[in-house]
C-alpha cells in the first residue's frame, strides 16, 4: 500500500556526497523529509526521496555543503508527460476503453437452455419476430415481455427464466414432460369411435353413453361411446340430449401386422486417412477462408469452431476455428444372414417397445424372416390388446324439441 | 516514575532499540546520525550514543520518529 501511494506520488533514487551528508539526512529528518533504501557505496550515498522533500533539499544542501544528484525518476508524475508525449498510445487505450464501455450496452450472445421438444432453430425463428438478435441495446430488452412471450408462443413452456450475464442473454425453459392430450383440443359434444377391427375385452366409461359392450366386435368407424346423453320424459320418450366430451378406456383385442424390410447391400463410408485442415474466421454472418479448390473427390468435414471470451463475460460475435476434411470412399457390402437378422430383430424390439410404450398389451407374436426380391422381409403377426377410441365431433340427433343444456 | 508508571525511554530520553535476530534493528528517541559506514552506524541518543557495527549495513527508512537499519549486525554498543 505504501508502495502504491510513493508510485502515485512520484520519487526519486539520488547520490548525495560532499562535507557531510549525514548532517544532510538529520536536517532531512528533521524537517520531516522521508529518506528510505539508504545505501552507502564509497564516499556517495544513495537513497529515495519524495518529490515533494526533493523540493525542499535547496537550503538543506546549502547549509550542509552536499550535492545531489538525480539518478532514477519512478512514479505516475513522471509517467503521464511520458504518455502524453505518445498520443496514438493514449488515443488508442482511450478508444479500447470506449470500445469497451460501448460494446457492454449491447447483448452479443443469445443462449438456450433446457429445450427438448423445441429446436434451436423454431426458438431462433421466434427471437427473430421479436426483433431480439445479436446486437440488440441491452435498455431495449424487457426480459419480463420476453418470458410472456415465450410462454405465449411455445404452450409446452411450463416455466421460463431470461437474464442478462454481461452481455450474454441466457434463456432457461423447462417444458411439460407430459404429452399433451389430442382429446383437449377437440371440446364439446364428441364420440369415441373404433379406428379398427377387433373385439372389446374391457370398458371403463367415465362420461358418455356405451354403445358397444364387451365381447363385441367392432369395424374401423363404429361408434363405442356416444356423446349425446339423452333425457327422457316420464313415458321413456326422450325429450333431448345432453351434449359430453365422451371420455373411456376401452380395450380392443385385434391381430395387428407389421413389416420390416433391409436391402441385401449398403453403402458404408471407408476413410482413406487423407485429411486436409483449412482455418477460417466468421464474424456475425460473414465467413473468411483461404480460396482452395476441392480438396477431395468425395469427401464430409469436421468444423471445429472457437470463441473468444473476454473476462468470462463479454463475448464477441467472432468466431475462429478450422475444417478438417477427410477424403473417404462409398463401398459397398452385403449383409449376411446373421447380420440381416440382427438388425431386423432389432427394428422388431424398437416396434414392441413403442408398442409398449402406447400401453398395448401382446399376447401372441408370430415372426417369420424371409427374402423378397431385391431385401430381407421380416413378417410380424401380432395378437394385442389396444386401447381404443378416438375423438369424433358428435352429430346431434332431431328430436324435434330443444335441446336440454347443462 | 514506577509508581507513576510513566514510560521510561520517554521520561529519560533513553535510546529504544529493538532487535529482531541479528539483521533488523528499529531504533526510535534518537537525535540524529553521527556516522554512517557499511560497516558501522553511529547513532546520538539525549543521553548517550549507540554504535552499531556489523557487515552492509543499510538504513531502510529514515525519519524524525524512528528507523530502521538492515543486514548484519555483529554488535550494539553504547559509548
Amino acid at each position: 500500500m505504501i508502495g502504491i501511494l510513493r508510485y502515485l506520488r512520484g520519487y526519486l533514487r539520488i547520490k548525495v556526497w560532499g562535507f557531510s551528508p549525514e548532517r544532510f539526512m538529520n536536517l532531512c529528518s528533521n524537517k520531516e523529509i522521508l529518506l528510505w533504501d539508504i545505501a552507502r557505496d564509497g564516499d556517495a550515498y544513495y537513497m529515495n526521496i519524495s518529490l515533494r522533500g526533493f523540493y525542499r533539499l535547496r537550503s538543506i544542501v546549502k547549509k550542509t555543503g552536499t550535492r545531489v544528484a538525480i539518478l532514477q525518476r519512478y512514479g505516475l508524475p513522471f509517467f503521464i508527460p511520458t504518455l502524453v508525449a505518445r498520443k496514438v498510445f493514449l488515443a488508442g487505450f482511450v478508444l479500447a476503453v470506449a470500445f469497451w464501455l460501448w460494446s457492454s450496452h449491447y447483448i452479443w450472445d443469445i443462449e438456450l437452455a433446457g429445450n427438448y421438444q423445441i429446436t434451436q432453430d423454431a426458438f431462433d425463428d421466434f427471437l427473430e419476430q421479436e426483433n431480439i438478435t445479436v446486437g440488440l441495446k441491452k435498455s431495449e430488452l424487457d426480459i419480463e415481455e420476453l418470458e410472456k412471450e415465450i410462454r405465449r408462443a411455445f404452450p409446452q413452456v411450463t416455466w421460463t427464466c431470461a437474464m442478462l450475464s454481461g452481455t450474454r442473454l441466457r434463456i432457461e425453459i423447462k417444458e411439460n414432460d407430459v404429452p399433451m392430450p389430442e382429446e383437449q383440443a377437440q371440446q364439446g359434444c364428441t364420440d369415441l369411435v373404433a379406428e379398427f377391427e377387433g373385439t372389446v375385452v374391457s370398458m371403463i366409461v367415465r362420461s358418455g353413453v356405451p354403445q358397444v359392450a364387451i365381447g363385441d366386435t367392432v369395424e374401423p368407424g363404429t361408434i363405442l361411446v356416444a356423446g349425446m346423453v339423452p333425457i327422457y320424459n316420464d313415458d321413456k320418450t326422450v325429450k333431448g340430449y345432453l351434449p359430453v366430451t365422451s371420455d373411456a378406456d376401452i380395450m380392443v383385442e385385434h391381430i395387428r401386422t407389421e413389416e420390416f424390410t433391409l436391402p441385401f447391400e449398403y453403402v458404408k463410408k471407408e476413410y482413406t486417412g487423407r485429411t486436409e485442415v483449412r482455418h477460417f474466421l466468421r464474424g456475425w454472418e460473414k465467413e473468411w477462408r483461404l480460396p482452395q479448390e476441392r480438396p477431395f473427390l468425395v469427401y464430409d468435414s469436421v468444423i471445429r469452431e472457437n470463441r473468444p471470451l473476454l473476462f468470462e463475460k463479454l463475448s464477441i460475435p467472432v468466431y475462429w476455428g478450422d475444417y478438417t476434411y477427410r477424403e473417404y470412399l462409398d463401398v459397398e457390402y452385403r449383409y449376411s444372414p446373421e447380420e440381416a437378422q440382427e438388425l431386423l430383430n432389432e427394428k422388431l424390439n424398437t416396434f414392441l417397445t413403442s408398442l409398449e410404450e402406447k400401453g398395448v398389451q401382446i399376447l401372441e407374436k408370430d415372426v417369420r424372416i424371409d427374402t423378397s426380391g431385391e431385401e430381407w422381409l421380416m413378417y410380424g403377426e401380432f395378437l394385442v390388446q389396444e386401447p381404443a377410441g378416438r375423438s369424433v365431433s358428435a352429430e346431434i340427433p332431431d328430436t324435434g324439441e330443444n335441446e336440454v343444456n347443462e | 516514575m514506577d509508581s507513576l508508571k510513566l514510560p521510561k525511554d520517554v521520561c529519560l530520553g533513553a535510546l529504544r532499540v529493538t532487535l529482531t535476530g541479528s539483521t533488523e534493528a528499529w531504533i526510535e528517541n534518537y537525535k540524529g546520525i553521527l556516522e554512517y559506514t557499511e560497516h558501522m552506524i553511529i547513532l546520538q541518543g539525549k543521553t548517550c550514543q549507540a554504535c552499531f557495527e556489523g557487515s552492509r549495513l543499510s538504513i531502510d527508512y529514515y525519519t524524525n520518529e524512528d528507523m530502521k537499519i538492515s543486514g548484519c549486525i555483529n554488535c550494539v554498543r553504547y559509548l
